[in-house]
């Protein structure tokens, strides 16, 4: 017979009394955590000393489906630096080294970051999924966001403060302390996973991830809080990039050409469109309910493409996949800087360096897909000109 | 070792007589650079395993529980020489033979190593075999405990042993209630490859780092209750759990090689794998870690997702868990896993009440 008491047992009580904090990399000694010196086992009542926890009421989590498994919900992975602006300490980190950079953290843990380039797309994401559990109470189909950082533990606490102070719901850590983040982002079953480094994107690309390198834009547009506005490039980004090649290799008219050949032969997919068809999945159960105009997902196709000329085959292509887009957008070469301050996107997804510049200067939140031979095209195009 | 006094014999024999002396002193010296002398059990991390963790007995326990005492130990004679299939802890202990000899080569004449320690129930006879594996497998296991039947509590004390793995949950039970890290360890189905240039250790949070109270609030009131509790009180540190002392023993050493340049290098890596919500009851956990000086490396806040996929990238040597279910989930996928058999969560199966049947006394 098991003997299994029900207090917490006090293993090892013997040894616990002396703990000397040794003078590791966290350098932290009384510091920024008041309290920790009071704490007393049978003193169950709150202590005076510890800094009251910000005004905000614990979380309801009961009566709804809030934590999805991950295989049933649309999981985006964020890093904590597109998430929130953390210039600074990312400049304490490159000028003054790790240690440096986490007693800063430690010493600035109760002041929460400023929003970064994903919030307002999160935001968005949790009101999608406060008008799913609605719809569908039971059901796990929806948005999960998960903080991936390369970040060490200590850390986390300013995060986890940040993220209640504005009120975000992000449960899901994981924070590898300076190891790869891109092995978890499959055991996740990662649907899109955004930072602000372009080596750890293009290694998840490889993977087969769709993800993108987010930039801070100069000043950032208001965008709606009750709908989510993705868009989207076509070639390289939501299709593959073989016509691109053929319009760099031989020039427009040859493309044209190739694509008028070509109008019945679908294009092969390209990294994002994973991303699409998770959208539209969730677009259907709204439709399902009658709620097509209110729908609180909205896409958009915004491409280079001429429509006449070669306009036919991309929208062939997504009909063949089953995938919608709400509005198609061909520019014909126009720049998209306008057209996107119009339609005010919680995120653009582009290949091309050339159009994330010209949108975030006019306030597009924007974010670059390191796929294909735009890549290969660009950098050519810079080392000539350094030389 | 008696002092050369300088003599007045004839130099010959003085010669002689210091070239003897030299001769003895190279070989006690080569004697010594050999076989690395165990640490004594208060500086060391003493790690005790039994023979069935060590190496896959599952054969020769089929014949003990079919055939009887005197049939197993003729058994074990008779295959002596042929040396046992390694078992759930051989990975394990590999990886710590690795971390001994890196600690070594940075400070030679520290005993601040770990030390492995054979504890099995076994009878002494079957030891030739064990130890014939040992050295197949070029282990360095100097110390044994053979008990032949008795418990191995008191030797454990005796030990100071800062964590005992068992297949024998019983035992592993007593182990806790005595004070020692202790947990029961289950073979993957699969085999999966490790680092064998790191040791990767995997904690769960509440019930093994950490004492079962945060766990009970939940299984008794909800979710709801158990984040107004966690904020309520996240300066207050939670108590510790069985293996808290474990992992501050492996923090010891890991600081061991910070003091040395050696962080980015380091061959231990600790990990926490919590089913917890990261900004609903994550704080606490954070802030409990720190008031205790210890570090974790990574952190990974699962908020009810399953362990098994995110284990199955870590891959942990080992990981520690109090609830059969995640062991379960994480055996499937390939890791080697430990339970914890502590707190509220063994009455519980997957979030359900075990029903026990009434038991006569």
């Amino acid at each position: 017979m098991v003997k299994m008491s029900l207090e917490p047992v006090q293993v090892m009580s013997g040894q616990v009394a002396e703990l000397k904090v040794a003078p590791s990399s966290n350098g932290d000694s009384a510091g920024s955590w008041e309290g920790k010196r009071e704490f007393d086992k049978d003193h169950l009542g709150l202590t005076a000393k510890p800094k009251p926890v910000t005004g905000r009421r614990a979380r309801k989590v009961e009566g709804g489906v809030f934590f999805p498994k991950p295989e049933n919900a649309v999981t985006v992975a964020v890093s904590s630096r597109v998430l929130f602006r953390t210039e600074r300490e990312q400049r304490v980190f490159e000028q003054q080294g790790v240690e440096e950079y986490l007693r800063y953290q430690i010493e600035h843990e109760n002041e929460p970051f400023a929003p970064g380039p994903a919030f307002p797309f999160v935001k968005a994401l949790e009101a999608v999924n406060a008008r799913l559990r609605e719809l569908y109470p039971q059901s796990e189909e929806l948005f999960d966001i998960v903080l991936v950082t390369y970040n060490h533990a200590h850390v986390g606490i300013r995060l986890i403060n940040t993220i209640n102070h504005h009120n975000l719901f992000i449960e899901r850590f994981c924070m590898t302390g300076g190891s790869s983040p891109i092995g978890y982002l499959k055991a996740w079953q990662t649907n899109l996973y955004l930072s602000a480094d372009a080596n750890k994107v293009r290694e998840a690309l490889t993977e087969g991830i769709a993800a993108a390198t987010m930039f801070m834009p100069e000043k950032m547009t208001e965008v709606s809080e009750s709908q989510l506005r993705v868009a989207f490039d076509g070639d390289a980004v939501l299709f593959s990039d073989e016509s691109e090649r053929i319009f760099k290799a031989h020039g427009l008219d040859k493309f044209f050409e190739h694509e008028k050949e070509n109008e019945d032969r679908l294009l092969d997919h390209g990294p994002l469109k994973g991303f699409l068809e998770a959208l539209g999945k969730l677009q259907k159960k709204f439709y399902a309910k009658g709620q097509r105009l209110d729908c609180p997902i909205r896409t958009y196709l915004v491409t280079a493409r001429s429509a006449a000329s070669s306009g036919i085959r991309a929208l062939k292509t997504l009909r063949a996949w089953g995938l919608e887009i709400d509005e198609a957008l061909f520019l014909a070469g126009a720049p998209k800087g306008p057209m996107l301050e119009k339609i005010r996107p919680h995120i653009y997804f582009d290949d091309q360096m050339f159009h994330i510049e010209g949108a975030a200067e006019m306030g597009t939140i924007a974010a670059h897909v390191p796929y294909g031979i735009a890549q290969k095209h660009n950098s050519k195009h810079n080392t000539s000109a350094g030389k | 070792m008696s002092e050369i006094k300088p003599n007045d014999k004839g130099s010959s024999e003085e010669s002689a007589e210091e070239q003897d002396w030299a001769a003895a002193k190279a070989a006690f010296d080569n004697l010594k650079s050999n076989k690395p002398r165990p640490p004594k059990p208060k500086n060391a991390v003493t790690i005790a395993v039994s023979s069935r963790t060590l190496f896959n007995m599952k054969a020769e326990r089929k014949i003990f529980e079919e055939e009887g005492l005197e049939k197993y130990v003729a058994f074990q004679q008779e295959h002596e020489n042929e040396p046992l299939k390694p078992g759930p802890a051989f990975p394990f202990v590999k990886a710590l033979m690795n971390v001994n000899t890196q600690l070594r080569e940075l400070y030679p004449d520290n005993e601040e190593l770990f030390d492995i320690v054979l504890m099995t129930n076994n009878h002494a006879q079957v030891g030739v075999r064990l130890i014939n594996s040992i050295n197949h497998y070029d282990l360095t296991i100097e110390r044994f405990c053979m008990t032949g039947g008795k418990s191995p509590i008191g030797y454990l004390k005796a030990y100071l042993t800062n964590l005992y793995l068992s297949k024998s949950a019983d035992k592993v039970i007593q182990a806790i209630d005595e004070g020692i890290a202790a947990a029961t360890m289950f073979t993957p189905d699969t085999e999966q490859e490790l680092s064998n240039t790191q040791l990767r250790v995997a904690f769960d949070g509440d019930a093994v780092l950490f004492s079962d109270e945060s766990e009970i609030i939940v299984k008794q009131h909800g979710l709801d209750s158990f984040f107004e509790h966690e904020k309520h009180f996240e300066n207050k540190p939670l108590a510790q759990g069985p293996l808290k002392c474990f992992l501050e023993a492996l923090g010891k050493l890991q600081r061991k090689f910070y003091a040395k340049n050696e962080r980015l290098n380091c061959p231990i890596r600790t990990f926490l794998v919590t089913a917890r919500s990261a900004a609903s009851s994550g704080a606490r956990v954070l802030k409990t870690l720190r008031s205790w000086g210890l570090e974790i490396d990574e952190a990974l806040f699962l908020a009810g997702a399953p362990k098994g996929p995110l284990l199955q990238k870590i891959r942990p040597h080992i990981f520690f868990d109090d609830q059969m279910f995640h062991i379960e989930g994480a055996t499937e996928l390939g890791t080697i896993s430990a339970h914890v058999p502590y707190g509220i969560g063994q009455k519980y199966h997957k979030g359900k009440l075990i029903e026990q049947p009434k038991k006569k006394e």
